[in-house]
């Protein structure tokens, strides 16, 4: 290696050291997350602080790893933005939104925001929203799409009303098998696909996935989704159509391009197959796998010898909730229960925290492992599939104990 | 509460939210992105076809990608996404690509504005 290589590699392994599993100190405006082409603008877009750009048009924002050491809530200012489609919406009036609900139903519906609003008594839920491509940056081999780091998933407060009651108002046909979704986001050329999404009519029907418009106490920022977005715990983000404006009761299965081309997982089992191989059957995406992340530490922290330091994080699934979690301070070869916090429901980020007290000087690789209700957990080794989706393999952090 | 303050209540409320409810607009910052200046054919189409519906950072962000994968997300552009690309546009498009940000690029010195890849060779990188 040259000098010249050395010193930038160096200087890669400094910034590397100070990167989180996830994220990264920012020098001036700029993140490098630690993968190739890793490096990330930090911009404040309106009803946002700075964010990792991803890409400008359309905005796609990731979160600072770090927001999610600041409480299991994350902030709707810091809160991710995921879009397709660049003619996405910058100005909506809410008094002449009107919510569309069309196809087998008795009685198709036009509401506004208010009879949205007084249609049934409003719910709360705090849920987890997740991008279905959150962590591809890691994948090894590498996969193409959207380069994320940990910081494209969310937790918030939402408030709105039970899709079910909307489709029981309209009164679904008896032949109804999906519904459809489509937000005010568009393409910029009429012939690229919109952006539509399905649900199965059950589904729709459960009770649980809503009809959002508030967010931790607030209205919905214009780029999660103002006025209205749907919510659809425990399922990846590609389902939280935002802006949505027209529901479309179907007597068949969603054939749109970004159900069926898009947003789909081998079928097999993890839904994983052998790194670099093309998968023979594919299904769509469905829900979260199960995931737990160290947030008060990151890769290269030091931590003080023989004293205790708390270690904190959150960790989540989607929808059984977190039974417990397990932490390794030894890279795995011991694990210990750590204290798990206020259970916010089922579908919230679940806050943990341990005492950790190192008796050697040194590297420490630290684990963080979480258990669902159902007994499902996180592997030590990745799972791999071509689209960078459901990554949930435990995820290490180097400290040195000084 | 009496029967009649509660409707006046609901009365005032429901008007209050009728004359809170203005528009909601935001003004978003301009994409200051773009493509690699390069003497090659593609460059030009490149950025004509690829700006019309995206900015430049969905190239940029890639990992070292083969040729194979940039003559498929070209096709999947122009046959997929609907984009107005010409037949004879492609070849050169994807030539640019890959020799831009792929894995047929010239050596750091010499690629303009491109920044070197940082991060250290993991196993699995670079055999795309």
């Amino acid at each position: 290696m040259n000098r010249r290589g050395f010193i930038r590699s160096s200087a890669w392994l400094a910034a590397g050291s100070a990167l989180s599993g996830a994220v990264a100190r920012s020098l001036g405006a700029t993140v490098n997350l630690p993968f190739e082409n890793g490096e990330r603008e930090l911009i404040a877009y309106p009803q946002k602080r700075p964010l990792l750009r991803l890409t400008a048009r359309p905005v796609q924002l990731e979160t600072p790893f770090s927001v999610f050491n600041e409480g299991v809530i994350t902030p709707n200012d810091a809160f991710f933005v995921r879009y397709h489609l660049a003619d996405h919406p910058t100005k909506v009036d809410p008094d002449t939104f009107r919510l569309r609900v069309r196809g087998k139903v008795a009685t198709p519906l036009e509401l506004s925001l208010d009879e949205l609003k007084r249609l049934a008594p409003p719910v709360d839920l705090v849920a987890v929203n997740q991008c279905s491509g959150n962590s591809r940056g890691h994948f090894t081999p590498r996969v193409n799409g959207g380069q994320l780091s940990h910081g494209a998933m969310g937790n918030a407060r939402w408030t709105g009303v039970p899709l079910k009651a909307v489709l029981e108002k309209a009164g679904v046909a008896k032949e109804a098998k999906q519904v459809s979704f489509d937000g005010l986001d568009k393409g910029v050329l009429d012939t690229t696909p919109d952006y539509l999404k399905a649900l199965d009519i059950d589904h729709a029907l459960d009770g649980e996935v809503m009809l959002a418009w508030g967010m931790n106490g607030a209205d919905l920022p214009m780029l999660n989704g103002y006025p209205l977005r749907l919510v659809v715990p425990g399922y990846y983000g590609t389902y939280w159509v935002k802006h949505v404006y027209d529901i479309n009761v179907l007597d068949s299965i969603f054939t749109g391009f970004w159900m069926a081309s898009a947003y789909r997982t081998p079928d097999t089992p993890g839904h994983a197959i052998a790194p670099g191989t093309a998968p023979k059957k594919t299904e769509p995406i469905q829900r979260f796998t199960v995931r737990s992340f160290i947030t008060s530490l990151n890769e290269g922290s030091t931590v003080p010898l023989g004293r205790d330091t708390v270690v904190r994080g959150i960790a989540f699934d989607s929808g059984q909730g977190i039974r417990e979690v397990a932490f390794s301070s030894d890279g795995g070869r011991s694990w210990r229960i750590a204290d798990l916090g206020q259970d916010m429901g089922r579908y919230s980020f679940r806050e943990w925290r341990i005492a950790f007290k190192p008796a050697q000087r040194g590297a420490h690789t630290l684990m963080a492992r979480a258990l669902n209700r159902l007994g499902e957990s996180q592997p030590l080794e990745p799972l791999w599939n071509p689209a960078g989706y459901l990554r949930n393999v435990v995820e290490p952090i180097h400290v040195e104990a000084v | 509460m009496s029967f009649r303050s509660c409707i006046i209540t609901t009365l005032a409320l429901g008007a209050a939210a009728t004359a809170l409810a203005k528009p909601v607009e935001i003004t978003l910052p301009p994409d200051p992105t773009r493509l690699a200046e390069s003497s090659l054919p593609g460059y030009n189409q490149a950025t004509t076809f690829c700006y019309t519906c995206h900015s430049a950072d969905y190239a940029k962000m890639q990992p070292t990608s083969s040729r194979t994968y940039w003559q498929a997300t070209v096709t999947k552009m122009q046959k997929v996404f609907g984009a107005p690309i010409p037949d004879d546009a492609v070849a050169p498009i994807v030539d640019y690509l890959v020799k831009t940000y792929g894995s047929e690029r010239a050596a750091p010195t010499s690629r303009g504005d491109m920044t070197p890849a940082k991060s250290p060779t993991k196993s699995g990188e670079g055999k795309r």
